[in-house]
């Protein structure tokens, strides 16, 4: 059977799932996965389980299966401690043919709320990721809880960089 | 249905004596920011033992996350002249200890007959 317009190719153990499942037809860009839990450090293990479950499908040498996965959770983590409270935890990741970009983000619990990035966490955050980058933007006036979108944004490469 | 025997947020630590020279402690389960205090609470206790060499088994970890690496290094600080022993095979280890310089803090061991052995 020949599924029209598409050419077809034998599954191989080289070839990733996204490219065999996914249109090719948005260059540079393979999937984006959105998980959205409360905010709570309870959720973040399932958090890395997906951050892992996507590494593993796109290829992903173990090492940076594992970096990512960590990663993420450590990103979560932070996050986590300066949600507000009953708040959700946002975390999307896009799959690009030879690095995943996540992007995860909080509503802060007060308005000075922010990721600090003197702490051990934060150095092991920027050791395990290819780029690592803290945000936050202030809410508008009115919004409810009044909390800054407080944010972390990294990338980490298929395989591990030349050390 | 089957089920891992520590699911997410529950860390299983227990205390063995093989020898009046060693303390082991077992751990079992993924240590991150939920379940880091108990690694604390159960590595104090591994530090409060007279044994002169103190263990820590991690084979059976499946995660190790930066609050527990930090727990970890504290420990080996404290342990001061008994250095800290560690089990640990295992990627999901041995990646973060690696990765952060970490595992120059410890003395690791591929499986647990090798740290329990009276060389050195």
């Amino acid at each position: 059977m020949t599924v029209p317009g598409r050419t077809p190719r034998e599954e191989t153990g080289s070839v990733s799932d996204w490219d065999s499942h996914l249109p090719a037809d948005t260059p540079g860009e393979l999937a984006v996965v959105e998980v959205r839990t409360s905010a709570s450090a309870a959720l973040i293990p399932t958090i890395r389980a997906v951050a892992s479950d996507l590494a593993a499908r796109a290829d992903f040498d173990l090492d940076a299966i594992s970096d990512l996965r960590m990663a993420v959770d450590e990103a979560c983590a932070t996050l986590v401690d300066v949600a507000a409270p009953a708040t959700m935890l946002q975390c999307t990741f896009r799959v690009h043919p030879e690095h995943i970009e996540v992007h995860a983000h909080v509503r802060g619990g007060s308005a000075d709320a922010a990721v600090s990035t003197d702490t051990f966490g934060w150095r092991v955050l920027q050791t395990l990721a290819d780029n690592v980058e803290a945000l936050r933007q202030d809410s508008a006036d009115g919004a409810d809880p009044a909390g800054p979108t407080v944010g972390i944004r990294l990338d980490k490469h298929a395989g591990a960089p030349p050390r | 249905m089957p089920r891992p025997t520590h699911g997410a947020g529950e860390l299983g630590v227990t205390f063995e004596r093989p020898d009046a020279r060693h303390t082991l402690l077992v751990v079992e389960g993924e240590i991150d920011t939920l379940t880091a205090g108990a690694l604390e609470r159960a590595l104090s206790g591994l530090l409060a033992e007279p044994a002169e060499v103190l263990v820590v088994d991690l084979t059976a970890v499946t995660f190790l996350a930066s609050s527990g690496l930090a727990v970890l290094i504290r420990t080996a600080n404290e342990a001061g002249e008994r250095r800290l022993r560690l089990v640990a095979a295992a990627r999901a280890v041995r990646r973060p200890m690696e990765i952060t310089g970490s595992d120059q803090l410890f003395d690791l061991y591929p499986d647990r007959a090798a740290a329990l052995s009276p060389s050195d």
